[in-house]
């Protein structure tokens, strides 16, 4: 069983090296000296909420982030950028009393009207009207990346992930049904291996493998699922861990594991974190081994 | 580049497409354009090979800003799926010994977010000193919008890293593989990495219901002010770009004028070039002629290697 100093990555950006490339305007960059996106954003505010952060920091970020939102609800992945996209569903990570009850509110609704084209009702009416009615499935509704786009197991992971932490402050019927599908597309698109990979399971009749990063952001969305799938993608993601070469896949791996009260040795050799993202899942999955997965709270 | 947008490339992106459109127009495309096909290893003659070609192909970018663009897709220490480090690291040095002002390594991968990690997989951080100064992850670079002008694809606009729309050169360095859609990956489809993850997602979907091959072609001309050197010194056959097997083929395939060298790719792999849709779109059918290219150095017939193609490409066979 590994311990918590054995799984630190090699090197690593730490919380307060995370809070110095904050922007000036209160966003983060995904790379020193860049512009303020929402992911990195997110990703700082998580990492904040894991350890204990600068309190003016986590202002000035929430305040660059409601600032950001757009008047559908949803987040740009930057403000040069004239569309919501799945970064929606991070940014719904946040605590709504924290990011504000209106805007969060507005978030999740924003993801209630989003779906993979592939199984929205204009393309199933579409595809009824030529005669394809194959692929249609209802009960597999992901989210996309990106509107108008098919769903993918990412963006569908932290769908469900944001609707399960609204679903603990205000339960309703539809955001639970919206989970439980979004939750079947994931068991849907599982690799032959065990675990996920962007969400392509099988290209022309060849198996495609899994990867480690998508492999534990399913895990970690589908935390309390029960099923001989989760039992195979768990082995499956205790394997991947062993022979993971990124710092990045191996901290959603853990948390994804974590989520299942299993835990992940890593790879004998120690790998590297070389950006802010990768560094705040590393935080946040450290603390997730400590016993807090913030994801689940 | 790469902190944050300069003039340039502010100038860049206000002229628009309108600017690039043009460029495509009055550039390279009233020449008959030129193709080299040399005999290349990975080995330390690589550097002298690239710079040779360089010079003969007249790249003048002294003063310029050079963005080389390889292939990275997958964890692959073999480098079958990946342009070899050693290839990218002579075209580098090539362009910085040709008076370059700036040369950068960017690549924005379609299926994996972790960029680095799978370049330093792939040799990139061993063999390239000072690599992760030098590359930009253009799927996570800073970005602005632009019209797409007469696009053969449904999309009107696209967002686009501004490290790749403030270059004046991009060099497409792809691997010569088959590829599972639309047949063959050479230059032209390597620019699908122009397109930013960050805004897109991974994979870069929109650009599939869009069309794979019109979006091929869209790139190809919002970007004219490009050269491509393909990595064909092994490359990959049967189901590719990322299953399929080695191929060893033992060449680099060289020129400014991208439709000419994949067409020339195509013959060596023993594809019909003309019935690569992408191809078709972007050059027209006798633009792809044999006749219609020049070729430099080693004749087609004898580096001929025919690749594996998978059941629904057996038609595009030469």
């Amino acid at each position: 069983m590994p311990n918590r100093a054995e799984s630190v990555p090699a090197k690593l950006m730490d919380l307060a090296s995370i809070i110095r490339l904050q922007n000036h305007d209160g966003g983060w960059p995904y790379r020193n000296g860049g512009s303020s996106w929402t992911e990195p954003t997110v990703f700082a505010l998580l990492a904040q909420s894991a350890q204990p952060g600068d309190r003016q920091s986590v202002e000035r970020g929430l305040a660059w982030l409601r600032a950001a939102q757009r008047q559908d609800g949803g987040w740009p992945p930057c403000p040069s950028v004239a569309q919501s996209t799945w970064v929606t569903a991070m940014a719904a990570l946040l605590p709504a009393d924290q990011l504000g009850r209106a805007c969060h509110t507005n978030a999740i609704n924003w993801l209630m009207e989003q779906t993979g084209k592939e199984t929205s009702l204009a393309y199933r009416l579409r595809n009824e009207l030529i005669g394809d009615g194959a692929g249609a499935d209802e009960t597999h509704r992901g989210w996309p990346f990106f509107p108008g786009a098919a769903a993918w197991v990412t963006p569908t992971a932290f769908g469900v992930l944001a609707l399960e932490k609204a679903r603990r402050h205000q339960a309703a019927i539809a955001v639970e049904q919206r989970i439980l599908v979004g939750r079947e597309f994931l068991l849907d698109r599982i690799c032959k291996d065990g675990g996920w990979n962007y969400g392509r399971s099988n290209v022309l009749g060849v198996d495609a493998p899994s990867y480690p990063e998508t492999t534990g952001q399913a895990l970690l969305a589908l935390n309390q699922v029960r099923s001989a799938k989760v039992d195979r993608a768990l082995t499956a993601a205790q394997d991947e861990a062993r022979a993971c070469q990124s710092s990045e896949g191996l901290s959603w791996l853990q948390l994804g594991l974590q989520a299942h009260g299993v835990a992940a040795a890593g790879p004998a050799r120690k790998l590297e974190c070389r950006r802010l993202v990768d560094s705040a899942v590393s935080i946040l999955a450290q603390a997730a081994l400590g016993g807090r997965n913030i994801f689940l709270e | 580049m790469g902190n944050g947008i300069t003039r340039r490339e502010a100038l860049a992106v206000a002229a628009g497409c309108i600017t690039l459109t043009r460029c495509s127009m009055l550039g390279a495309r009233s020449a008959v354009p030129r193709v080299s096909i040399v005999r290349a290893g990975y080995t330390q003659s690589i550097y002298d090979t690239v710079r040779r070609l360089l010079v003969e192909h007249r790249v003048d970018v002294r003063g310029k800003r050079v963005v080389v663009k390889p292939n990275l897709v997958e964890f692959d220490p073999g480098t079958t799926i990946n342009t070899h480090p050693m290839l990218v690291h002579a075209a580098v040095e090539g362009f910085r010994a040709l008076g370059a002002a700036d040369v950068r390594i960017a690549e924005g991968p379609g299926h994996r977010r972790v960029t680095l990690d799978l370049a330093d997989a792939a040799g990139y951080f061993e063999t390239i000193p000072q690599f992760e100064d030098l590359f930009t992850d253009l799927n996570l670079d800073d970005v602005s919008q632009v019209l797409l002008r007469d696009p053969f694809s449904r999309l009107t606009s696209l967002y686009f890293p501004n490290t790749a729309l403030g270059a004046d050169l991009i060099v497409s360095l792809p691997k010569m593989k088959t590829h599972h859609w639309v047949g063959a990956t050479l230059s032209m489809k390597n620019f699908f990495g122009l397109v930013p993850g960050g805004i897109y997602g991974w994979p870069k979907n929109v650009l599939h219901w869009a069309g794979i091959d019109e979006c091929i072609a869209d790139l190809h001309a919002a970007f004219p002010r490009h050269f491509a050197i393909v990595d064909g010194v092994v490359g990959m056959e049967g189901n590719g770009p990322i299953q399929g097997n080695p191929k060893p083929v033992g060449v680099l395939v060289v020129g400014g004028d991208m439709t000419a060298v994949d067409a020339t790719c195509c013959r060596i792999m023993r594809i019909n070039p003309s019935m690569i849709r992408y191809l078709r779109l972007a050059a027209g059918p006798s633009r792809l002629e044999e006749q219609n290219i020049r070729q430099i150095g080693e004749a087609i017939k004898n580096v001929q290697t025919p690749f594996d193609l998978i059941e629904p490409f057996q038609n595009i066979r030469l």
